[in-house]
């Protein structure tokens, strides 16, 4: 490190002198004070960076161990069991004949201890995550296209841009309020209602307005269709932001190569995604992890229901929302170790989601950039 | 820039000064006496009250209450972290043994709750009349329209529409939710034995919110909706809720008088060594059905305050709140203990010894 001090690509930026004082007229004293400021920022950022690893590492290590119990006594049955239960149920015990067990004149009672299932929240993140997608994919991907091909030509590419990455800093709690108070009442008086009017009747619909028993289900607005369209629209500017970088690497002599052979406008587009599916795919998978992991504006527009229902109109739960609502005031040990196995599941997802993406759009960037 | 940094420099003088006053008397007073307890949530703004009330009788106590929820206050007396602790459901088996046992520790009722049954049901005028049964039918989702022959026979005239009921309820583990399932489980053997009782249930039906805000927030968002409430919750939430048929069979609203009916009714459910009652469903032609009592619990004998002013500091407040302090609830829209109840409380806390000695005798 101190042998090479030219070829740091910090020390450069750094005002001479400035770091230990030393007048600007001595050569071999500045360099020995800066090798010296090279050797502690050295071992600063290798710090920072070992900081982070083991803070990765810690957090898994702290979810697996607190998780362990329910991991114990659910085992694999926890991902695909439907039954969150956080209280004991006493009721008479049926016996082998459907009938209710009865000794010396009293009914006997059994009791059904607590019982953790994760696959109800399972399913609710991965609809919501795909009606989320469902919106945004074809949103992104189209004004991405528009910054890179269209707006550029008008000189508001930045202003569109601008907005964009502002749609991202937006607080999700934020969005959550736009929510409760713009998008649930819209769902809930107009547009399930017209939903309801247009395929109500229509028994190959029944699946959306009718429970399996039958039941109409109360057009609330709070519910999975609105949990999705909301984190729909909050990894809108991710998946566009990334999704133009990824765009404005392909190299102009593809869109020109296209042009030239006859393409036409739009056939060159579709040229250009087609060059860049691989980021374009990472692209998404970033916005896959944001939505499964979001909480706060989920919560309060999902309806908070553990229950698989087909309907998009009933209520649901996502993992994350899941946390969020019981996490607080658990009742035992064994609930707490459950929703801690359910923040695992949820933070080796997102390591996943992530990873991927990190290969598809860095590996693509670097190459694109290479070729430039 | 300057001014960035003067306006950054005025906060920083801003934020010692407003911390300056907190720290300074409680340097210069180190005499002052000072309790901490901890605990449930629901009666948190009845007690943060009481401490207002009585710091200015006695104003060398300072007494902290922290609403940890009853888990929390039960962990923390356990420890012996706090003076005392409040629970909104009486100890469990396993709880009183971490303790002890019901020699060593006294739990007192401190005032009377109650859980209501809100509705949104736009243009009915009306209060609506609802059994406890019906109650559990519908949030089993045995019933779930709200022009069901069941309620309209309970509510003769009133124009109820073809609306699909949406029951809200608790999604964090809450004593509302305990004393709610608790009555539904007294009037509904199905409900028992599929929904069981607890803070926290796995309600097969309807949509959740967290805490009492998020069943209010459904509740004024959602026509048809049908959610259950703390009491005072609701009041200042100005909900519509249901007079539910009691014991008795008599429909009546949920408010602090027919809360303090079924405490009073049920005064010789209390034994001598445990102060503890469920008072749902008590009999009473005024009684409101889905009561109950929020408790304090404190060791019988204070050795875990380390001086004997400390003790008596506490003796002083908790026979104040059975006293003063009761008047002070129903303003609040707490309901006070039955006089006997009271009475029985309060000849409990006057036992209470600090290393042996009495305290009320030192008084």
């Amino acid at each position: 490190m101190s042998a090479t001090p030219s070829t740091n690509p910090i020390s450069p930026g750094q005002p001479p002198g400035q770091s230990t004082g030393q007048p600007v007229g001595q050569p071999h004293q500045k360099r020995r004070g800066r090798s010296k400021a090279d050797a502690v920022l050295g071992l600063l950022t290798r710090g920072s960076a070992v900081a982070i690893l083991l803070m990765v590492a810690s957090l898994l290590g702290v979810l697996l161990h607190a998780a362990w119990p329910s991991i114990r006594q659910f085992g694999p049955s926890f991902i695909v069991s439907s039954e969150w239960r956080p209280n004991a149920i006493e009721r008479p015990l049926i016996g082998p004949d459907g009938k209710v067990v009865i000794e010396d004149g009293e009914t006997v009672l059994e009791t059904l201890p607590p019982a953790f299932g994760a696959l109800p929240v399972i399913y609710g993140t991965a609809v919501s995550a795909t009606i989320a997608l469902l919106l945004a994919v074809p949103l992104s991907l189209g004004s991405a296209l528009f910054i890179v091909r269209v707006a550029s030509r008008y000189r508001f590419a930045g202003v569109v841009s601008f907005l964009i990455e502002f749609l991202a800093a937006i607080p999700s709690i934020a969005y959550g309020m736009w929510g409760i108070f713009v998008l649930t009442p819209f769902l809930q008086k107009h547009l399930e209602p017209m939903l309801f009017r247009l395929f109500g009747d229509f028994s190959i619909f029944g699946w959306a307005f009718f429970d399996s028993s039958g039941r109409a289900i109360g057009l609330t607005g709070r519910d999975m269709l609105c949990g999705g369209l909301i984190l729909g629209i909050m990894i809108l500017p991710i998946i566009t932001a990334v999704s133009r970088d990824v765009l404005r690497a392909v190299p102009r002599a593809q869109v020109e190569g296209a042009l030239a052979l006859g393409a036409t406008w739009w056939q060159s587009c579709i040229a250009m995604l087609r060059y860049s599916r691989s980021g374009l795919f990472g692209a998404v998978m970033l916005g896959l992890s944001r939505a499964a992991g979001e909480t706060m504006a989920v919560t309060m527009v999902i309806g908070n229901n553990n229950q698989i229902s087909p309907s998009p109109f009933a209520p649901a739960q996502t993992m994350a929302s899941l946390l969020a609502n019981e996490f607080g005031d658990v009742t035992g040990e064994l609930h707490r170790s459950a929703l801690l196995q359910v923040a695992l599941i949820l933070l080796i997802m997102s390591l996943v989601f992530n990873i991927t993406a990190r290969r598809l759009v860095v590996g693509k960037g670097s190459r694109s950039s290479a070729a430039h | 820039m300057r001014n960035l940094i003067s306006a950054f420099a005025l906060a920083l003088v801003a934020l010692a000064n407003s911390i300056a006053p907190a720290a300074a008397p409680a340097a210069s007073a180190s005499d002052d006496i000072r309790l901490a307890g901890a605990g449930a949530t629901f009666p948190q703004p009845l007690y943060e009250r009481w401490v207002v009330e009585y710091q200015k009788l006695n104003p060398s106590v300072k007494i902290d209450y922290q609403g940890l929820g009853s888990g929390g206050g039960i962990k923390a007396i356990t420890d012996k972290t706090v003076a005392f602790a409040a629970s909104d459901s009486p100890l469990t088996k396993r709880e009183l043994e971490a303790m002890g046992g019901a020699d060593k520790i006294l739990e007192f009722p401190s005032c009377v709750g109650g859980v209501v049954v809100a509705y949104n049901l736009p243009g009915v005028t009306t209060d609506l009349n609802i059994t406890g049964a019906l109650l559990a039918d519908i949030f089993i989702g045995k019933v779930s329209k709200w022009n069901d022959p069941k309620i309209a026979e309970l509510n003769p005239g009133a124009n109820l529409p073809d609306l699909p009921i949406v029951p809200g309820y608790r999604t964090d583990g809450s004593g509302t939710t305990s004393v709610f399932t608790n009555y539904l489980a007294t009037q509904s053997e199905e409900f028992k034995s599929t929904v069981g009782v607890g803070k926290q249930v796995k309600w097969p039906f309807g949509q959740g919110g967290k805490g009492n805000p998020g069943v209010a927030a459904i509740l004024k968002s959602t026509s048809g909706s049908i959610g259950y409430i703390e009491h005072n919750y609701a009041v200042q939430n100005n909900l519509a809720s249901f007079a539910v048929k009691n014991a008795s069979g008599k429909f009546v609203k949920g408010s602090p008088a027919a809360m303090a009916a079924a405490s009073t009714a049920a005064v010789d459910n209390l034994k001598a060594n445990r102060l503890v009652a469920d008072i749902w469903n008590q009999p009473g032609d005024e009684v409101y059905p889905i009561s109950s009592f929020t408790y304090l619990i404190v060791y019988r004998d204070l050795n875990n305050l380390k001086s004997p002013e400390e003790a008596r500091a506490l003796f002083g407040f908790l026979s104040w709140t059975l006293s003063g302090g009761q008047e002070l609830a129903k303003s609040l829209d707490y309901a006070p203990l039955g006089e006997g109840i009271r009475a029985k409380a309060a000849d409990a806390v006057k036992a209470l010894t600090h290393n042996g000695t009495s305290l009320a005798a030192s008084k």
